[in-house]
């Protein structure tokens, strides 16, 4: 299934509603989308992954590869409400080790207000 | 550079097929057993700018189109022997000329007799009593697809031969990654290896190695690169390499999983694209009857006790280079005699049937537990055969391996 983004603002930063499978045929359509909101200057960047159904482990790939990347220039990635399968790729991969999940709107945004 | 259609005229379209370089001007050949209206078409096709070459019948038509390959035929309907359908269908059913263009001329211009000569192979048709300009306009046109025909087969044939070329450099590359894999067989006294790999490219991205540490160990290592082909199989390579013994004496200074995993973790770091590699890292240790294991993010390692219990791995760790600063450590479990170790891709259990669901661990489990009375090698290919069958196909959508040791009772 085809990847699509949609951005919303948020204050500091941009929400992504992803929606499709986030695989290695989707990335690069993924990677332009996040490189776009990067492009912009912003800091924090909230991956909506409510419209995901499947998440492969080139997709895993590139959730670590942008949460290193706003890392870098002291921003910060988070996903918001996975799926139940997608959620379980992601533990088996430890991703919630790295990259913060939030099960609300609120809860990410309350967390970038602490953040910035 | 040289338009096909040298001579500017009102009616056709010179020049619209510019791109197509061509040496020489396109040739015409006519084909009609009347002297008289083939002499007086040469002229008028000569005057053109094109080449042209004449036959007085069918027979020798076709054996000049065959010697010649001329960009356009123009074909008499009416001849004697071969007749201008049946010329027509002779060439369509020869797949070194059966893309030439044929223009056939007939007085006889009814729908079902024009009909008729499309459907047994001419491209387009001339009445004999059309003007001069609608004589130029059709072989123009005719010329024009001629030379996009021509431009299309050469760009393909050039295709085929860039793939072929290719593919051999993708069969030697994969011989090479074939050479790095271990030879199966007794590993140390009482050890058993066996192994197998099929690729879902010629090249795969999966790596694994069982070597002998002195006479009471043996290590063994299984990668899995994230993507597939030429990329993920050259990445697999220089990790393979740098998992060598020597290697890792003076990189790490020591033979332990996790800090061999630790070490790998620093060194290969996420590419650009988000690639990565999953590994796990094993030593069996003889004098003590254990297993040492280290894993990035590889979940796809399971011991088929001599009981018959299947115990998965259940490590919980970051895949190789998404943490430069993750400490991987060692896990330590007894391996005893008649235990079995296998550690595999997990393209061998995610495999997805008809409606998509994955075969999983708990039916692989299974089938290992049906192999007890199995030598190590028939159980790889049992169980590499049972995920086929659940597959439904021959191929896996994703390289597998599958390596297994057994320790003899």
């Amino acid at each position: 299934m085809a990847l699509q983004v949609r951005e919303r603002s948020m204050p500091n930063g941009v929400i992504l509603e992803i929606a499709g499978d986030l695989t290695y045929a989707n990335r690069e359509q993924f990677k332009t989308a996040v490189e776009s909101v990067r492009q912009r200057g912003f800091r924090h960047l909230v991956l909506d992954m409510s419209d995901v159904r499947f998440i492969d482990s080139s997709g895993l790939g590139l959730l670590a590869l942008v949460a290193q990347q706003f890392k870098l220039t002291q921003g910060r990635l988070s996903l918001l409400k996975p799926q139940a399968y997608v959620r379980e790729i992601m533990a088996l991969a430890n991703i919630p080790s790295l990259i913060p999940v939030y099960e609300n709107e609120r809860d990410a945004l309350a967390a970038y207000g602490k953040a910035a | 550079m040289k338009s096909s259609c040298p001579q500017t005229d009102p009616i056709g379209r010179p020049g619209t097929v510019e791109e197509i370089v061509a040496e020489e001007p396109p040739t015409v050949l006519i084909v009609d057993d009347d002297s008289v209206a083939r002499l007086a078409m040469a002229g008028r096709i000569k005057r053109l700018g094109y080449r042209v070459l004449e036959a007085g019948d069918g027979l020798s038509g076709l054996a000049v189109l065959r010697r010649e390959r001329p960009e356009l035929t123009i074909l008499d309907w009416m001849m004697p022997d071969l007749d201008g359908p049946s010329f027509c269908e002779e060439v369509r059913q020869d797949s070194s000329i059966g893309s030439s263009q044929i223009l056939m001329m007939t007085s006889n211009d009814h729908p079902e007799h024009i009909a008729e000569g499309l459907a047994r192979g001419a491209d387009d048709f001339l009445s004999k009593a059309a003007s001069r300009q609608e004589i130029i306009a059709r072989v123009q046109a005719g010329i024009r697809t001629a030379m996009l025909i021509r431009r299309l087969e050469q760009v393909t044939n050039e295709l085929r031969d860039k793939q072929a070329l290719l593919d051999q450099e993708l069969q030697s590359a994969a011989r090479y990654v074939e050479s790095l894999l271990p030879v199966p067989g007794t590993v140390l006294p009482g050890v058993e290896l066996a192994h197998l790999y099929r690729p879902s490219l010629a090249l795969g991205g999966d790596l694994y190695n069982v070597v002998r540490c002195g006479d009471d160990s043996v290590g063994l290592h299984l990668l899995d690169a994230s993507g597939h082909g030429v990329s993920s199989a050259l990445r697999s390579a220089a990790l393979a390499m740098f998992l060598r013994e020597d290697s890792l004496l003076r990189y790490v200074g020591s033979r332990d999983p996790g800090a061999i995993v630790t070490e790998a973790n620093r060194l290969f770091p996420l590419t650009e694209r988000g690639d990565y590699f999953t590994i796990l890292i094993a030593r069996l240790d003889l004098r003590f009857q254990r297993l040492l294991y280290a894993t990035a993010g590889h979940s796809g390692a399971c011991i088929h006790r001599r009981s018959g219990a299947v115990e998965w791995f259940t490590p919980s760790s970051l895949p190789l280079g998404f943490d430069s600063s993750h400490l991987y450590r060692t896990v330590e479990i007894p391996f005893q005699s008649g235990d079995r170790l296998y550690v595999l891709s997990d393209g061998l259990y995610e495999v997805p049937d008809s409606t998509g669901e994955l075969w999983g661990k708990e039916r692989l489990a299974t089938a290992f537990q049906k192999t007890a009375d199995r030598t190590l090698k028939d159980v790889l290919s049992f169980v590499v055969d049972e995920a086929a069958r659940w597959s439904g196909q021959d191929c896996f959508p994703d390289d597998v391996a599958v390596v297994g040791i057994e320790l003899k009772a």
